[in-house]
């Protein structure tokens, strides 16, 4: 899978760097191709420029001649009206063309041409008005009748004709490379659009089977977390049954071992009922101190020693063994008791279990101390009760002899809707190899100087199990126990699994 | 002791021997010697008490008192305890249920199916011996209604 997941950004990076490079391409080769069309636009605005000089100038050199040769002609003064705006303007356009054409080096010859045809046919044509004017007609007639000036103008006309044609060549040429130009752009940006959405569709492509992947592992994982929890909660109601059949059992068992006892006890009864009237008997026929024979004096050892002590011991036994079923009844009952959830203040409740513990703590002149960082708690108050007397009580049992006792009671909440009791003491503490030993029926830990038979703890731990809860004890030799009980805030929140 | 009394019959249902026993000695010790008619299974006992047919006709002039222990091998106690309460015949015979069972739930089911008196057999000698005594003088204030 992480292979996999390596070659899927390998691949999407990859196709973003194809798309990237492309784009750069197309935007690349566009701003050339824009520069390359700014170039021909002006270009083609100065041989524009170039044409129209061009023509104005050929349209004034005309004008000039056609006023020169009215004027000739009649004498008039009207027709030399325009022409000196016609010259004026004549050499204002070859200046502008002379100065659009002058890095073009193919035009020079023709234009250094053109201004020597001028700089003749100018003169010309003043000096043939300035002979106009003085009267002098047939000197103007004769610098007319060379043909020098209208060679000029032939050959001037050819030159005009020239650049114009030349101009109109660049135009053309300009405009069709200003066309192939568009149409580079057009496909240019047909193949960048292409590919890159051949990348999107191929990264789109790769998402797309990524994600498929992903969710086809995740129906993979759903299918087996289900069939996990499946499997816990099988295992959950295996469990709970044995719990019950292991609680029938003890409840059977105890009830069975209970007959017998019965009888064992109703019996030495009798046998004691009976060895009294014997020794009465003996007391009435044979008294104590009489000379008697060794059977007599046998029989009298034995109603009076022997027979007692053996009753004696039968019943000692019978009633431990009875104690014994009575706990086991107790907590397989426990187990299978009914809970009644009630909010409970627990701090009312703990007051009301230290109270009972009182006058016991002041004669070890000890204390109690209550921190509660939990206001109340849900769950069943008998148990609870129990649960913390117990605790309280064991703690003022096994106290450390000749330590003043301090008993530290804590409530602070834990996680996951949960709530931590401790309950700990400065008391004698337990051994290591004891601290899951006390937990079990008839188990006791320490030196045996205090009555008792084992059952509290484990009774304790029944009760907080069948709370929904559980219990761990810290406990250093010498110094004092810690036992934490962790419960549910609410135990209706709770899945019951004895339920 | 009136001779209404001592035509009681003490019908005891106990299967084992060595309960039935104590329970017998100590009836007497107490001073009862009303007749103790003993059954070791139920089979046998509901066969006494409903006769062949199974009516209880055959029960109607007797004056029982029946000692019931709960755990026997053939059926449970309960069921018996329910028979007689159904029947028109021994209803009003009173019914002691002697178990080792102190189980509440199980007494109040006892109480709920029509039984006088709910006896947990103890170790202790002396408790029941007391009890069984206590038992003797119930027998000597009960009263047996029908055909009285």
């Amino acid at each position: 899978m992480p292979a996999r997941r390596r070659s899927v950004a390998r691949a999407t990076l990859a196709f973003f760097l194809a798309g990237f490079l492309t784009l750069a391409a197309i935007v690349g080769l566009s701003i050339w191709l824009s520069e390359r069309a700014k170039l021909y636009y002006s270009q083609t605005v100065m041989d524009r420029g170039v044409r129209v000089a061009a023509v104005e100038l050929r349209h004034a050199v005309q004008t000039a001649e056609s006023s020169q040769r009215g004027y000739l002609l009649t004498g008039n003064q009207i027709y030399l009206a325009p022409y000196g705006n016609a010259k004026a303007a004549a050499l204002r356009e070859l200046e502008t063309i002379k100065r659009a054409l002058a890095p073009r080096a193919e035009f020079q010859q023709a234009l250094e041409r053109l201004t020597a045809i001028l700089a003749e046919k100018i003169p010309e044509m003043d000096d043939t008005i300035s002979m106009k004017r003085e009267r002098r007609d047939s000197d103007a007639l004769a610098v007319i009748r060379t043909h020098r000036g209208k060679a000029l103008m032939d050959e001037a006309n050819v030159f005009f004709a020239g650049i114009l044609r030349a101009v109109d060549e660049r135009l053309a040429i300009g405009a069709e490379e200003q066309q192939a130009n568009a149409a580079w752009l057009r496909w240019l940006t047909l193949l960048g659009g292409a590919i890159i959405m051949t990348v999107a569709a191929g990264a789109a492509l790769t998402a797309n089977r990524y994600t498929r992947e992903l969710l086809a592992a995740r129906s993979e994982v759903d299918a087996l977390n289900t069939n996990l929890e499946r499997r816990v909660q099988e295992r959950t109601t295996d469990l709970a049954e044995l719990n019950v059949e292991l609680q029938r059992f003890a409840y059977v068992v105890s009830h069975d071992l209970r007959a017998p006892l019965v009888n064992i006890m109703g019996f030495t009864s009798e046998l004691e009922r009976g060895v009294a009237s014997m020794k009465a008997a003996l007391d009435k026929f044979m008294p104590n101190d009489s000379h008697g024979d060794a059977a007599t004096k046998e029989a009298r050892i034995a109603a009076d020693e022997d027979l007692p002590e053996a009753i004696g011991f039968i019943r000692s036994s019978t009633r431990k063994m009875d104690s014994l079923i009575n706990a086991i009844l107790k907590l397989s009952r426990e187990g299978r008791r009914t809970l009644r959830p009630e909010r409970i203040d627990l701090r009312e409740l703990v007051e009301v279990s230290a109270d009972a513990i009182q006058h016991q703590i002041a004669a070890a002149h000890g204390s109690i101390q209550i921190d509660l960082e939990v206001g109340s708690i849900v769950t069943d108050r008998m148990s609870l009760e129990q649960i913390i007397s117990n605790l309280l009580d064991n703690a003022v049992k096994y106290r450390m002899a000749g330590r003043p006792l301090a008993i530290v009671l804590r409530a602070k909440p834990a996680f996951d809707g949960r709530l931590t009791i401790e309950v700990s003491d400065n008391g004698r503490g337990i051994a290591e190899q004891d601290r899951e030993r006390i937990f079990e029926l008839f188990r006791r830990a320490g030196p045996q100087d205090t009555p008792g038979e084992g059952i509290g703890l484990a009774n304790v731990r029944a009760m907080v199990r069948h709370l929904g809860g559980d219990i761990a004890v810290n406990s250093q030799i010498g110094m004092g126990t810690t036992f934490s009980i962790t419960l549910p805030r609410d135990i209706t929140n709770e899945k019951q699994v004895n339920a | 002791m009136s001779p209404q009394q001592t035509a009681v019959t003490i019908v005891m249902i106990e299967d084992d021997q060595g309960h039935a026993r104590l329970i017998e000695k100590n009836i007497r010790r107490a001073g009862v010697n009303n007749e103790i008619a003993a059954f070791a299974d139920g089979t046998t006992a509901l066969g006494y008490l409903l006769g062949a047919d199974g009516s209880g006709a055959v029960s109607a002039h007797r004056f029982l008192l029946i000692l019931l222990d709960l755990n026997l091998p053939d059926m449970a106690g309960g069921e018996i305890l329910a028979r007689i309460k159904a029947n028109q015949h021994l209803r009003r015979s009173p019914v002691i249920v002697l178990t080792t069972t102190d189980d509440a739930r199980e007494i109040q089911k006892c109480y709920d199916l029509g039984a006088n008196l709910y006896v947990t057999k103890p170790v202790n000698y002396e408790e029941f011996a007391n009890a069984i005594r206590q038992l003797g003088l119930f027998f000597s204030i009960v009263q047996v209604p029908e055909n009285a």
